[in-house]
């Protein structure tokens, strides 16, 4: 197949799949033909999908295993949740204007760094700016000392570490453990409104369809090529006059946003956040979906993070205890036996067919590759 | 009230120095009991007060029975008075077991049983105001002789830190007899700190001076107070003393927290260095990042809960259904502090042997897809967390520690568990044990050789399969070693070795990978700095985030510990 | 030393160089000069230090005393790997170094000579002289009828080419060639010389190599300097060199041939 064929192949599917998203599910669900319940679900799995994008942009493009991301997805989480816990007003169980777990921890005041945070603008700039922001000094230090390979992965994840333990603090007034809830309104709309919901929704849609078509712009650039080249060889890529620290840190804070976004559009749909979202081990889980998925593609993550988190919704209810039995085989067995994930079973089979086929010929002597 | 405050050191004085000889001769049930009968009453206080100074058990109970209106006199058939108390339920009669004071033994009847009596038929002892007081100077004052020597520095100190006047003649009394050390610095704090309430300035001053010679922590606040006092009171020498002793204090304070930080980071970077051993082999010599390893410790720390639990009552578990009992051996005693003794190889060797199976069904497919290594044993870490779950319960499981390791050991004022003792102490015995494996073994030449050249030295007929197995095993025993000790210190349950694993990354890649000497300094390094940062910024995590960010810019500036550069091939 | 004059002409000068990794001297006390348009061939037994001197010159490592220049005074101990290579100091490998992922065409384009910014290449578009350019590449380099094969199916012989190619394409003033006949046939062998000589004199080339036939094919006109425990041991022609008796003794005297 030529490349423009694929290329067209691909344009059709994702027009497809974006109208369904962003038009027939919504339709569907203000006709109640799907539940409001199965929509949230899904807004879930479409976020965790802009998680696993950023993964694989880092890990399955660059070569990075960042176990960042969870990171970068809850701290964009919580600049959004800031928000959303100013407009709660006066509603909350204290009827103070000020969040309930600070009138909690005995400030009558709200604190200095806590007041812009009234605005929506500020807040939706602190998604970009603060994540990108950690992302650019963690990465300019990181790869200017050309730290790399599992290093990079063993740093990243103490990254997350640090941040989970500082927003366990309650004194970081951040809501410590419970983290921010009990959200009333988002932009004068009620966020546990269905209507609200469904708006959300199709913003993760549209979202997730304008980062898949701008990664994979990315990818046909030639910074996509470098970027790869830089997996596949990375010294070469210093020897060809490359500066291959700049072109990393420049995808490590764009996944960093992109995952930031996610957590920012997360948040009112799930309705928490709070600091377990941030531990390394969230980051791996999100590896796993990409795992599953197929790496190296854009297609394998979303499909990842739908399917091993449809598959978690239904094994947690099903069989609670035994889900992380299932997980962990689950990633052992890809790992081991599926490396290219689900997105390479049809390519798998053809070869085998190919195979089959060959053997069958069997009086022709074997080709040469 | 100043004449009774008198008479009552006097008399103290008096009992103390004489009425010690009078305590060989009567037991202190005996000289109650005389008291109860003595005529006239105010004869009573004097005979009480001969009791100052006694340490006997028998004391506090009696004189508590007597101001509760609970010892009675008892006239027997023949006419004699006996002091008796009673005990026991009351039957229908409300009539209870009668016991004598003066031997503590029930009183039998002429048919061999037991006298009962009913208290409202009986007469209870008297007590006066003057009484009372004399008995709570010998209540107070019991402690200070008590044979056991924490209680009775601990009275001491209590009795200082009242900073009572009163209580100075008793204490000084004691000092003339107390031959234990540490209790005589108790008693010369004690003495010191009511002294410094003393109305004349020069026994005020010269307790300053003792106070600064002893500079012990708790005598701050008493001289903070001292130090406010002299001043409202416009006292230069007193204040400038007060100040001096404050300094001597605080000085002695510092060091005390110096070494004490230096102790515990030296027992976190033990323990560090402990946990990291295994991963400095596994990841450093043999390229797996092996996200396991934290359950390799978690192994470990059960297989040391199993062993007790064996050796004690016996272990009851259901996983997944099933349950059953793993019997126990019901001892006691040494037998059974000596558990852990079995609990070291054992847990080492349940360790290695999960490690191995996890090598030859996992790892060993992934040699040379470090990444992949990550991920696939971080599958088998969320597997084993799920299975102690399952088999172990979700909450935390109790490892009691053998006497020998739970005690403390106090020099001045530093504090010594000995747990942290036992594991620095170990953690030297395990790094020499590694280090002999590695140079003096011919396990230890097949693992170096296959790590420095794994086609090489599979074509000079070493079976490099076996040694990758074998290597593993050993980190993960290590790591299982690593939990038996964990169980001693903290608590042992399903997600014991995530809260390890990121530290232990951390140590080895510091480290400089595959170099054991690094593991060893920067197991020591992050220890300390730990530590200190958590006594500097009064915050421990605070301290462990300022000490991965320290991490993260140690590499900035020496990432070469990292890294080693091989020039003949590009990618290397 | 150095006259003026030799020096306007000199584009690589190494002088007084040590390295010493883990207290074992990889070199010592190299002195060695490059001038402009010259093919200069380095022979050495295995451990000479060779490729220790390419990592030296391409910043890859850093000497610990000495100094390396490029051109009048452009001090190289103190650039990084891509600052010397945009300064025009090719190098290739000695196992074929190509991205293997990527088509034959890809590992032209990223190697051609350009911006090397983050974002001139995220907003870079393929000219027509570009694509002109690799074209011209993939034909001298004969693999104008692989040029979308991916380079990782290519055969050893191939790589070394595509590598030669991608060398070309960054239009370097000096460059560095790491035994670039390894894993080639013959006639292949002899062409990549060819190839070498016809790039003298426009560019100044350093070859690393073991294969004789092909030293003596490249030196012909050319010096030769031999490598010895991170040392000159000498310098001078081809047949100078050969008939050294210190040469014959540590090198030659070892085959003819050298480890290939």
């Amino acid at each position: 197949m030529s490349a423009p064929t694929t290329r067209r192949i691909e344009f059709i599917a994702v027009a497809v799949i974006a109208t369904l998203l962003i038009v027939v599910f919504p339709l569907l669900n203000s006709a109640g033909v799907i539940s409001n319940f199965t929509l949230n679900l899904w807004g879930k799995y479409l976020c965790y999908a802009l998680l696993a994008i950023s993964v694989d942009l880092l890990w399955g493009y660059t070569g990075l295993l960042s176990l960042g991301q969870a990171l970068f997805f809850s701290l964009g989480g919580y600049m959004l949740g800031m928000h959303l816990m100013r407009m709660i007003g006066d509603l909350g169980q204290y009827h103070k204007p000020i969040p309930d777990f600070l009138i909690f921890l005995g400030w009558t005041e709200l604190p200095t760094f806590w007041k812009p945070f009234s605005s929506f603008p500020f807040a939706a700039a602190m998604v970009i700016l603060l994540p990108g922001l950690v992302a650019l000094v963690f990465g300019f230090l990181a790869f200017r000392s050309r730290i790399k390979g599992v290093y990079f992965s063993i740093l990243t994840q103490a990254l997350t570490y640090g941040g989970s333990l500082m927003f366990f603090r309650n004194d970081m007034l951040m809501g410590g453990n419970n983290g921010f809830t009990d959200y009333k309104f988002l932009l004068g709309a009620d966020v546990r409104d269905a209507s609200t919901q469904r708006a959300l929704f199709i913003a993760t849609a549209v979202t997730l369809v304008l980062v898949y078509l701008g990664c994979s712009w990315l990818s046909r650039t030639k910074l996509g090529l470098i970027q790869r080249a830089i997996r596949d060889g990375e010294n070469r890529v210093l020897f060809s006059g490359y500066a291959a620290a700049g072109f990393k840190l420049f995808i490590f804070v764009l996944a960093a946003l992109i995952a930031s976004v996610g957590g920012a559009l997360y948040v009112p749909q799930v309705g928490i956040i709070n600091p377990s979202e941030m531990t390394p081990d969230k980051s791996l889980e999100a590896v796993v979906w990409v795992a599953v998925g197929g790496r190296g593609t854009l297609v394998g993550p979303v499909v990842g993070a739908i399917v091993v988190n449809a598959l978690k919704s239904w094994a947690t209810r099903a069989y609670p205890d035994l889900w992380l039995f299932f997980l962990g085989g689950m990633f052992v067995i890809v790992v081991l036996f599926l490396p290219g994930g689900i997105v390479s079973i049809p390519d798998r089979i053809k070869m085998w067919w190919a195979r089959r086929a060959d053997a069958n010929a069997a009086t022709s002597a074997p080709v040469a590759p | 009230m100043n004449f009774f405050n008198r008479t009552v050191r006097l008399l103290a004085f008096a009992a103390l120095t004489l009425g010690f000889v009078a305590h060989a001769a009567d037991s202190a049930r005996a000289i109650i009991a005389k008291a109860a009968l003595a005529e006239p009453p105010a004869q009573r206080i004097e005979t009480i007060t001969s009791l100052l100074g006694s340490g006997d058990e028998s004391i506090a109970g009696l004189l508590a029975a007597w101001k509760e209106d609970a010892l009675f006199v008892y006239t027997a058939p023949d006419g004699s008075k006996i002091p008796v108390q009673l005990f026991g339920d009351k039957d229908d009669q409300d009539s209870q077991t009668a016991t004598r004071v003066d031997s503590g033994k029930p009183i039998l009847s002429s048919a061999g049983k037991s006298l009962r009596l009913v208290a409202s038929e009986l007469t209870a002892v008297e007590h006066t105001s003057a009484l009372r007081r004399a008995m709570k100077a010998v209540l107070d004052l019991l402690d200070l002789s008590t044979p056991d020597l924490k209680k009775r520095i601990s009275a001491i100190q209590t009795l200082g830190f009242a900073q009572d006047a009163e209580k100075l003649a008793a204490l000084q009394a004691r000092q003339k007899i107390e031959s234990v050390p540490s209790a005589q610095l108790a008693l010369r704090e004690a003495i010191a700190l009511i002294e410094l309430k003393d109305a004349s300035p020069e026994v005020k001053l010269a307790s300053l001076k003792e106070l600064a010679a002893l500079h012990t922590i708790g005598s701050a606040d008493a001289l903070k107070a001292a130090l406010a006092d002299a001043e409202a009171a416009n006292h230069p020498s007193l204040a400038a003393a007060a100040r001096l002793a404050l300094n001597a204090v605080d000085s002695h304070l510092t060091t005390v927290n110096f070494f004490g930080t230096l102790f515990r980071g030296l027992s976190l970077g033990s323990i560090l260095l402990v946990v990291a051993l295994g991963l400095a082999i596994t990841f450093g010599l043999m390229g797996v990042i092996n996200m396991a390893h934290g359950e390799m410790i978690a192994v470990g720390a059960y297989t040391t809960y199993v062993v007790q639990n064996i050796f004690g009552t016996g272990l009851a578990l259901s996983p997944f259904g099933f349950s059953f009992h793993i019997p126990g051996m019901n001892t006691g005693g040494w037998l059974y502090e000596s558990y852990f003794i079995f609990a070291l190889p054992l847990s080492f060797l349940s360790a290695a042997l999960v490690g191995i199976a996890m090598e030859r069904t996992v790892i060993q497919w992934l040699y040379r897809r470090p990444l992949e290594s990550l991920l696939a044993t971080w599958g088998v870490s969320l597997f084993l967390q799920q299975f102690f779950r399952r088999v172990f319960g979700s909450n935390n499981v109790q490892v009691s520690s053998p006497s020998y390791l739970s005690d403390n050991w106090t020099f001045h004022d530093i504090i010594f568990g000995w747990n942290r003792v036992f594991v620095i102490g170990f953690a030297g015995l395990i790094v020499l044990g590694v280090w002999l494996v590695l140079t003096r073994t011919s396990l230890g030449l097949l693992i170096r050789a296959v790590m420095q050249n794994r086609n090489m030295a599979a074509c000079m007929g070493v079976r490099t399969e076996r040694v990758n197995m074998l290597t593993f095993g050993l980190g993960s025993g290590l790591a299982g070693l690593a939990g038996a000790f964990l169980s001693q210190i903290g608590n042992v349950g399903p997600s014991l070795g995530q809260s390890y694993i990121v530290d232990c990354f951390m140590t080895v890649v510091v480290g400089g990978v595959g170099n054991l000497p690094g593991t060893v300094v920067s197991a020591f390094g992050i220890g300390l700095a730990d530590q200190s940062l958590q006594q500097i910024l009064l915050n421990p995590v605070l301290g462990k985030i300022t000490v991965l960010v320290a991490i993260i810019l140690f590499l900035q500036w020496r990432p070469a510990g990292i890294f080693v550069t091989k020039s003949r091939s590009l990618e290397g | 030393m150095t006259t003026d004059q030799e020096k306007t002409n000199l584009i690589l000068t190494v002088e007084g160089v040590t390295k010493t990794f883990d207290g074992f001297k990889a070199i010592t006390n190299l002195n060695f000069y490059l001038d402009r348009g010259e093919l200069r061939t380095v022979i050495g037994p295995n451990g000479a230090g060779k490729s220790t001197f390419f990592d030296l010159i391409t910043g890859r490592t850093k000497p610990d005393t000495g100094k390396i220049e490029f051109g009048w005074d452009t001090d190289l101990t103190a650039l990084n790997e891509y600052e010397i290579n945009r300064l025009g100091i090719g190098r290739k490998f000695q196992t074929p170094s190509v991205y293997s992922e990527h088509s034959v065409w890809e590992n032209l384009l990223l190697s051609l000579k350009g911006p090397r910014g983050v974002f001139s290449t995220l907003f870079h578009r393929t000219s027509t002289e570009q694509c002109d350019r690799i074209d011209e590449l993939l034909t001298l380099i004969r693999l104008d009828a692989k040029r979308d094969w991916l380079a990782g199916q290519l055969a050893h012989g191939e790589k070394q080419w595509l590598e030669i190619g991608m060398l070309l394409a960054q239009d370097p003033q000096v460059l560095l060639v790491d035994e670039p006949a390894a894993g080639m046939t013959d006639d292949e062998t002899h062409r990549t010389g060819e190839l070498l000589l016809s790039l003298a004199g426009k560019h100044s080339i350093v070859v690393v190599e073991h294969d004789m036939a092909f030293v003596k094919q490249i030196a012909r006109d050319g010096k030769v300097t031999v490598l010895h425990q991170g040392t000159v041991l000498c310098e001078g022609k081809f047949d100078d060199v050969q008939a050294d008796t210190r040469v014959r003794e540590v090198y030659l005297g070892r085959g003819q041939h050298g480890t290939r």
